[in-house]
C-alpha cells in the first residue's frame, strides 16, 4: 500500500538530515522502540513494541538508511515480524530547506502479513500516518 | 406455507414434509466433531507461513516442546515421507507439485502449514504454536493469474518458471467458418472472481489410533468419507480395511469439504505416532486462508452471430487461478466450465482453451457450482451483449437460439449429450409472472423520470449428478443398501455422504412409497465407512440423481423378494405388494410387512431358490449425466447517488426434474440463490500483489445475510430426466448457476443510459458509481 | 481464535473495578471489539475487568436538561428507550444502527466509544450532540467534551486508570431536528461513511447546525465549515447541497478494500446532504 505524507520540521535542512540518521534520535522518537543496535553501516536491530490503542504486538527487525543523498535525500526501511504478522515500511524521505525550518515530504510503500493484513487492512493508511505523525512530532519536540 | 398431514396410504414422494433430520440440529442435540470428546484426547495447533512464497532456512520447536502441557511438536522432516495430498484429476500434460503435508523447505501460500504442535488442550496448543520459531526468507510472490503469466513472473514452483500447470484444449464443429460466416463478433473479457466457501462450520478432525488392533478412526467434516478412506489410507501407508472414516454432522460443505487436506491424514500421523487421539478445530480464519477457495476465472470470450441474432460459434480463452497446489480436484474444475459454454443454445461451434495457471494463493477447487456458474455467467453475459449489439430483446434472441424441445437428447458442440429439456418453458413462466409486457413499459417510465431500473434474465442449463465413471475423476456411481430387520423396521445406508442436503427424509420418502412402509420406520445411514458400503459422497447435485437411483434399485430388488415371501405364506401365486402388505388377489387375505419380514429371517421355510433375510445393496453406475436447466428474472434499481444495487424482485422458475419433496427443493433454490447473490454483489476473495489475502475475516468479506436478501418467487417446471427411473435432474447447484447472470445483466441493463455493456463481480456500489458519474466502462 | 490466558475479575462495585485499572487491569464492557481482538491476538491483557455487574454505570436518566447515560449502557437499552426516543432521537437512531441485533445486546457506548474504531456509529451523533463525556478514576473524575476526547485512530484522551463513567447529551426541543444517515460496509456493519445532523430552526432559519462526521477520515470530526455555511440560511435544499459540498473539507480520508477515498468524498457529501435534508424535514 502507497503512502505519503508531509511534515514540516522547525530545524534547518541540513540539521534535519542529521537528526534523521540518529539512532539515538530515531530511538527516542520511533513509537514504541524497546532498543536500536547498530549491526552495521546504516543498519540497526530493533525491537518494538507497536501499540495502537490496547492493539498491539511486538516485532522484532530492522532499520536501514540507504541511497543516502545529503542532504537532500535517503530511503529509510523498518521491518520487523511478530506473532500477529510482519510489516515493512519503506519510504523515500525527501527534505526541502525552508530557512529555518525544512518541510520533510515521504513517498513510500506499507506491507504486512499474517493477521495484521487480514483484518487490519482498513487502518494500515489511517495507523502508518498516525505513527509517523507521532515519529515526526516527537522529533520536532526533541529538536529544540 | 403449512405442511400437510399425510395419511398412511397417501404417496410421499412430491409431498412437502419437514426434515426428519431438522430436530438435532435446530436444538443442538447433534454430535459435529468438535463435539467429539475421548479420554487422553490431545489438541492440535497448527503453525503455518505468514508468508506467500518464503524459503524455510530452520525451524526452533525447542521453546514450543518445553511448554508444559505439549507432548509433542512435528515439522516437515518427521512428515516427508507421508503421501502427498491427492489430486484425483488427471489432464494431459498436467504439471503435479509434489504436495506434502507439512511444508519442507519452502512455503508456497500464506497459510501454508509448516509445523503442527500437539498438546493436552487447545489452549496450551495455541500458546505453545506462537513460540515455534521460524526463521523465513521471504521470496517474491504473484497472486494475480495473469501477471502469473507473465514473462519475468516470480515463479511459484521454481521447476516450472512460466506458472502454467497445463493447458487444455477442446472444441468441436468448425469454429473458423462460423467466424468467417458471422455478420458480427462481440467480444468481452469476463472474470469469475476468488470466493471463499464460508461454510458454518469450519473443518475440523479428530483422529483415533487403536494400536492394539492397529486400527485408525478418523472423524472429519466431510463430504466424501470413502474416498477420504481410500486416499488417506494410501498417504499414511496402512491397509485400507483398517482405516475407518466417521462422518459427523456437517455445517456446510458447498464444496469445499468435497476434499482431501492435508490435516486429515497429518491427524492420522499423529495419532498413530502418540498413540492418542488428537483433535484439529480449524479457526475461522484458517479457514479463510486455507481451505479452498472457489471460482478464480477470467475468461476472454468472442461470440459470432448473424445479425437475426442466429449464435453460430464461440471462442473462449480461460485462465484458470489454480493457485500453488491442486487440490482434489482444481485442474478438472474449469474443464467443466468448457463443457457447459454452449449452454441453452443449439450452436455446433466452439474452440476453447484453458491455461490452468499457478499462483502463490490457497488452492481453487469445487464451490457450488464447480465451474458450471462460471459458465453460465460467461455465456449469458455474451448473449446479451450481443443482443444489445443487435438492438434486440434478450428474451427474442434467447427464444431463438434455444435447443428445441423435440431434439432431445442433444448431442451438444462439446461432445455432452443434454437429456431432456424444454428451455422456453420455464422462460415463458418467469416472463408471465413478472408481467413481460408491463415491465417494460414501467422500465420505460422510470428511464423518464431519470430512475435507473434494469430487467435482467439468464437461462440456464447446467450439467450435474456426477456422473459416468469414465468422465468423472472421483467416480461418477453410487450405491445403496436397503436393510429390513426381522420386525421389518427399515435400514437404509446410503454412499452419499448427506450434509443438509435432505436425504434423510427424501430417501425415506421414495422408500416409504415403494415398500408401503410408514416413513417413521425407515431410518438413513450415512457417513461411516464402518456401517455404509463404499459410497462416493456428495456434490455435483448427484445426491438424490445417483443415490436415490441406486437406493431405488435396492427397493426393487427387496420388492421382489418380498413378494416371493408373500406369495409362500399365503400360500398363493397372484398375489400384489402395496400399502405394505401382500394380498392375495383372488381371496382378499393379507400378510403384513412385519409378518413377512420375520419369516424371511426365521427362515422355517423359504420360497424356491430363495436365500434367507431381506437385505439388497445396489450399486448403479449412471449412463449419463443430467441436465436441469430454469430461467431466472431479477429486477434492479439502482441509486444514482451512491451506485448501491437494489433487487427489487427476484423471480426463479427451475427445473430439476421430478420433484421428490417441495420444501427441500426450494431450501436448495433459496441456498444456491444466495451464494449466487453473494457472488454477484458483495463477496470477493482478495489477495494484494503479496500474496496476502486482505478480505481475511468476516468483517470484511461480506456473505449474504438474512436481511440482505430479497424474496425469492421460487416457481418450477418439471421435465422429467430419462437418465435414471426417478426422473430426477438434481438442485442442489441450480440457484447458484442461474443467479450471478441475470444479476449483472439487470444492471447492466439499468446502466444502459451509459452505455455500458459488461460489468465485472462484485458489482460494489463504487463500481457503478463511477459509471454514473465519471463515465467508467467498468 | 483463541486468545492468550488472562485473570477476570466482575466487581460489583465501581470502587473496586476502578483500583483494579489502577493496577493495570484492563476494563471489559461489551466485549464486542475486545473479546475479537483478543481471540486474534492483537490485544492480550493480563486482566480483565468486568464492569457488567456494577449496577452503577447502567443507566439514562434526565436531569438539567440532560440526559446522563451510563457507560455500560447497551445500544438496545439506547436505541428502545422511550426517554432517548423522546428526548434525543438522534442517538436512539444512531444506537439502532449499530452493527446486528446480537451486537446491539452487548456492546455499550462507554465501550464503543472509549474504543473509538474510526468507522464506529456513535462518533458521529456524539460530535454533532456536543456530547460532554465523564471520565473517572481511582484519584477522581473529570468532564471532557467528544471533541477533545478523540485523539487519533483508536486514540483518546482516557488517560491511564480512566474509564468513561457516562455519556451527557442534551435534551432536544421540538425546534431541533436531527438524523444519522450511513453507508453500510456489508461485511462488518460499520461506516463507509456516516453522518450525523442536527438542525434548529427558529425564525424559518438554521440557528444551529452541527454535523458529526464518521468513517471517513482517521477519526470522526466536527464539519464546521459545513455548520457555518447552514447557520443563517433557510436550510432550504441548496443551501443543505452548498453545506454537504464542503462537509469533509480539510479532512483527508484514505482507501480500502471497500472504498477508494475518491469515492468516499463523494459518498460522505451524498450522505451530509441526505442526513441534514432529514434533519430538517424532522424539526416540528
Amino acid at each position: 500500500m502507497k503512502i505519503n505524507g508531509s511534515y514540516v520540521l522547525p530545524v534547518p535542512q541540513e540539521r534535519a538530515y542529521t537528526l534523521l540518521q540518529d539512532p539515538e534520535i530515531l530511538q527516542q522518537c520511533m513509537p514504541g522502540i524497546d532498543s536500536l543496535t547498530r549491526v552495521g553501516q546504516d543498519e540497526y536491530d530493533m525491537n518494538m513494541k507497536l501499540s495502537i490503542a490496547s492493539m498491539g504486538g511486538l516485532f522484532a527487525g530492522k532499520v536501514r538508511i540507504t541511497d543516502q543523498n545529503p542532504p537532500a535525500n535517503f530511503r529509510l526501511i523498518v521491518e520487523g515480524t511478530g506473532k500477529i504478522g510482519f510489516m515493512k515500511g519503506e519510504g523515500l524521505m525527501k527534505l526541502d530547506p525552508n530557512g529555518e525550518t525544512t518541510a520533510v515530504t515521504y513517498e513510500g510503500d506499507v506491507q504486512v502479513g499474517g493477521t495484521i493484513a487480514a483484518v487490519g487492512q482498513r487502518l494500515i493508511d489511517s495507523t502508518s500516518k498516525m505513527l509517523i505523525k507521532k515519529f515526526f512530532d516527537k522529533l520536532a519536540t526533541i529538536s529544540h | 406455507m403449512a405442511t400437510p398431514t399425510i395419511t398412511k396410504t397417501d404417496k410421499l414422494v412430491g409431498k412437502r414434509i419437514r426434515r426428519r433430520e431438522d430436530p438435532r440440529f435446530i436444538t443442538g442435540t447433534a454430535t459435529y466433531v468438535d463435539d467429539i470428546q475421548m479420554p487422553g484426547m490431545q489438541h492440535a495447533c497448527i503453525v503455518r507461513s505468514p508468508y506467500a512464497a518464503a524459503r524455510i532456512k530452520g525451524i526452533n520447536t525447542k521453546p514450543a516442546l518445553e511448554t508444559p502441557g505439549v507432548m509433542a511438536v512435528f515439522t516437515g522432516v518427521d512428515v516427508k515421507d507421508v503421501g502427498p495430498v491427492p489430486c484425483g484429476a488427471s489432464l494431459p500434460g498436467l504439471r503435479v507439485p509434489h504436495h506434502y503435508i507439512l511444508a519442507q523447505d519452502r512455503v508456497y501460500f500464506v497459510g501454508h502449514p509448516v509445523a503442527v504442535v500437539v498438546a493436552s488442550d487447545r489452549y496450551i496448543a495455541r500458546d505453545a504454536a506462537d513460540r515455534v520459531e521460524v526463521d523465513w526468507d521471504p521470496l517474491p510472490a504473484v497472486a494475480d493469474p495473469e501477471k502469473a503469466l507473465e514473462p519475468g513472473a516470480p515463479a511459484v514452483h521454481p521447476e516450472w518458471p512460466d506458472n502454467t500447470a497445463f493447458t487444455f484444449h477442446q472444441d468441436g464443429g468448425d469454429v473458423a467458418k462460423a467466424f468467417a460466416e458471422a455478420d458480427v463478433v462481440v467480444k468481452q473479457r469476463i472474470t469469475s472472481q476468488r470466493l471463499i466457501p464460508t461454510a458454518m462450520e469450519t473443518r475440523g478432525v479428530v483422529a483415533d489410533w487403536r494400536s492394539g488392533d492397529k486400527a485408525l478412526t478418523i472423524y472429519s467434516s466431510t463430504q466424501v468419507p470413502h474416498l477420504m478412506r481410500t486416499l488417506v489410507a494410501q498417504m499414511l501407508g496402512h491397509p485400507e480395511n483398517r482405516v475407518r472414516v466417521s462422518t459427523p454432522a456437517v455445517g456446510g460443505g458447498f464444496g469445499s469439504k468435497l476434499n482431501v487436506y492435508a490435516e486429515e491424514a497429518l491427524m492420522g500421523f499423529i495419532a498413530m505416532k502418540i498413540d492418542k487421539p488428537v483433535k484439529w478445530i480449524e479457526s475461522r480464519r484458517e479457514n479463510f486462508l486455507c481451505t479452498i477457495h472457489g471460482r478464480g476465472h477470467v475468461d476472454y470470450l468472442e461470440l459470432a452471430a448473424k445479425k437475426d441474432g442466429t449464435i453460430l460459434g464461440l471462442k473462449l480463452k480461460l485462465i484458470q487461478d489454480l493457485g500453488a497446489y491442486h487440490q482434489l480436484l482444481t485442474p478438472a474444475i474449469p474443464t467443466l466450465s468448457v463443457l457447459m459454454m454452449p449452454g441453452v443454445y443449439k450452436f455446433a461451434n466452439i474452440s476453447a482453451d484453458v491455461i490452468g495457471v499457478f499462483t502463490n494463493c490457497v488452492p481453487t477447487d469445487a464451490y457450488r457450482g464447480a465451474g458450471r456458474p462460471e459458465a453460465t455467467h460467461a455465456i449469458e453475459r455474451m448473449v446479451d451483449i450481443l443482443a444489445l449489439e443487435l438492438n434486440m430483446d434478450p428474451t427474442e434472441i434467447r427464444l431463438k437460439n434455444f435447443v428445441g424441445p423435440d431434439e432431445f437428447p442433444y448431442a451438444t458442440a462439446t461432445g455432452l449429450s443434454y437429456d431432456s429439456g424444454d428451455y422456453a418453458k420455464p422462460l415463458h413462466k418467469a416472463l408471465e409472472i413478472v408481467d413481460y409486457k408491463k415491465l417494460l413499459a414501467s422500465q420505460q417510465e422510470a428511464r423518464s423520470q431519470g430512475r435507473l431500473m434494469g430487467i435482467g434474465i439468464s437461462t440456464y442449463g447446467e450439467i450435474c449428478a456426477m456422473g459416468p465413471s469414465p468422465a468423472t475423476p472421483a467416480g461418477g456411481w453410487e450405491s445403496a443398501t436397503v436393510q429390513i430387520d426381522p420386525s421389518g423396521k427399515v435400514t437404509i445406508m446410503t454412499g452419499i455422504s448427506i450434509h443438509g442436503q435432505g436425504e434423510e427424509t427424501t430417501f425415506a420418502q421414495i422408500a416409504a412409497d415403494e415398500l408401503g412402509v410408514d416413513i417413521d420406520d425407515i431410518l438413513v445411514l450415512h457417513g461411516d465407512t464402518a456401517i455404509v458400503q463404499y459410497g462416493i459422497g456428495t456434490f455435483g447435485s448427484r445426491g438424490t440423481a445417483i443415490g436415490g437411483t441406486a437406493l431405488y434399485f435396492a427397493l426393487q430388488e427387496l420388492k421382489t423378494k418380498i413378494k416371493k415371501f408373500g406369495a409362500m405364506l399365503l400360500k398363493s401365486d397372484d398375489i400384489s405388494f402395496a400399502n405394505g402388505e401382500c394380498v392375495d388377489n383372488k381371496t382378499g387375505k393379507t400378510v403384513s410387512f412385519a409378518k413377512i419380514a420375520g419369516a424371511s429371517y426365521r427362515a422355517l421355510k423359504l420360497p424356491p431358490d430363495t436365500d434367507p433375510g431381506l437385505v439388497a445393496t445396489h450399486f448403479w453406475e449412471p449412463p449419463n449425466f443430467t441436465f436441469p436447466f430454469g430461467a431466472h428474472i431479477v429486477i434492479t434499481e439502482i441509486d444514482r447517488e451512491t451506485g448501491a444495487v437494489e433487487i427489487k424482485r427476484y423471480v426463479a422458475v427451475d427445473d430439476c426434474g421430478k420433484i421428490i419433496n417441495p420444501l427441500i427443493v426450494d431450501g436448495q433454490v433459496h441456498g444456491g440463490v444466495a451464494q449466487g447473490l453473494g457472488q454477484a454483489l458483495y463477496e470477493h476473495g482478495v489477495y494484494d500483489e503479496t500474496g496476502q489475502l486482505v478480505s481475511g475475516e468476516l468483517m470484511d468479506y461480506a456473505i449474504p445475510k438474512a436481511s440482505m436478501m430479497p424474496w425469492i418467487e421460487s416457481s418450477h417446471t418439471e421435465t422429467p430426466s430419462p437418465v435414471n427411473p426417478l426422473g430426477v435432474k438434481g438442485v442442489g447447484e441450480a440457484g447458484t448457476i442461474g443467479c450471478s447472470p441475470a444479476v449483472v445483466n439487470s444492471v447492466v441493463n439499468a446502466l444502459k443510459p451509459f452505455g455500458v455493456r459488461h460489468i465485472d463481480m462484485p458489482l460494489t456500489s463504487e463500481k457503478i458509481w463511477k459509471i454514473i458519474h465519471e463515465g467508467a466502462q467498468a | 481464535m483463541i486468545p492468550q490466558s488472562f485473570e477476570y475479575a466482575a466487581p460489583a462495585d465501581l470502587k473496586d473495578a476502578l483500583n483494579q485499572i489502577a493496577a493495570g487491569a484492563k476494563p471489559l464492557a461489551g466485549g464486542m471489539s475486545l473479546i475479537p481482538m483478543m481471540k486474534l491476538r492483537l490485544a492480550a491483557p493480563e486482566t480483565l475487568v468486568d464492569l457488567g455487574r456494577i449496577p452503577s454505570l447502567n443507566y439514562i436518566h434526565e436531569e438539567g436538561g440532560k440526559l446522563h447515560i451510563g457507560a455500560m449502557t447497551t445500544h438496545f437499552q439506547i436505541e428502545s428507550s422511550p426517554l432517548v426516543r423522546s428526548r434525543c432521537p438522534l442517538l436512539a437512531e444512531a444506537a439502532g444502527n449499530i452493527g446486528d441485533v446480537q451486537v446491539r445486546n452487548m456492546g455499550t457506548i462507554g465501550g464503543s466509544t472509549a474504543h473509538a474504531d474510526p468507522s464506529a456509529d456513535y462518533p458521529a451523533s456524539l460530535m454533532a450532540l456536543e456530547a460532554q463525556i465523564t471520565l473517572v478514576s481511582a484519584k477522581g473524575s473529570r468532564v471532557i467534551g467528544v471533541e477533545d476526547f478523540f485523539v487519533d485512530t483508536f486514540t483518546t484522551a482516557l488517560e491511564d486508570g480512566e474509564i468513561i463513567q457516562d455519556i451527557v447529551v442534551p435534551v432536544e426541543d421540538s425546534s431541533v431536528g436531527a438524523s444519522y444517515q450511513k453507508m453500510v460496509q456489508p461485511a462488518s456493519g460499520f461506516a463507509i461513511v456516516g453522518v450525523a445532523a442536527r438542525l434548529r430552526i427558529s425564525g424559518g432559519k438554521a440557528s444551529l447546525a452541527r454535523i458529526g462526521v464518521t468513517g471517513f477520515g482517521p477519526k470522526a470530526f466536527r464539519a464546521k465549515k459545513a455548520e457555518s455555511l447552514l447557520e443563517g440560511t433557510a436550510a432550504s435544499p441548496s443551501d443543505i447541497e452548498k453545506a454537504a459540498a464542503a462537509v469533509a473539507d480539510g479532512v483527508e480520508s484514505s482507501s480500502d478494500l471497500h472504498a477508494s477515498a475518491g469515492y468516499r468524498g463523494h459518498m460522505v457529501k451524498v450522505y451530509a446532504a441526505r442526513a441534514l435534508t432529514i434533519a430538517f424535514s424532522r424539526v416540528s
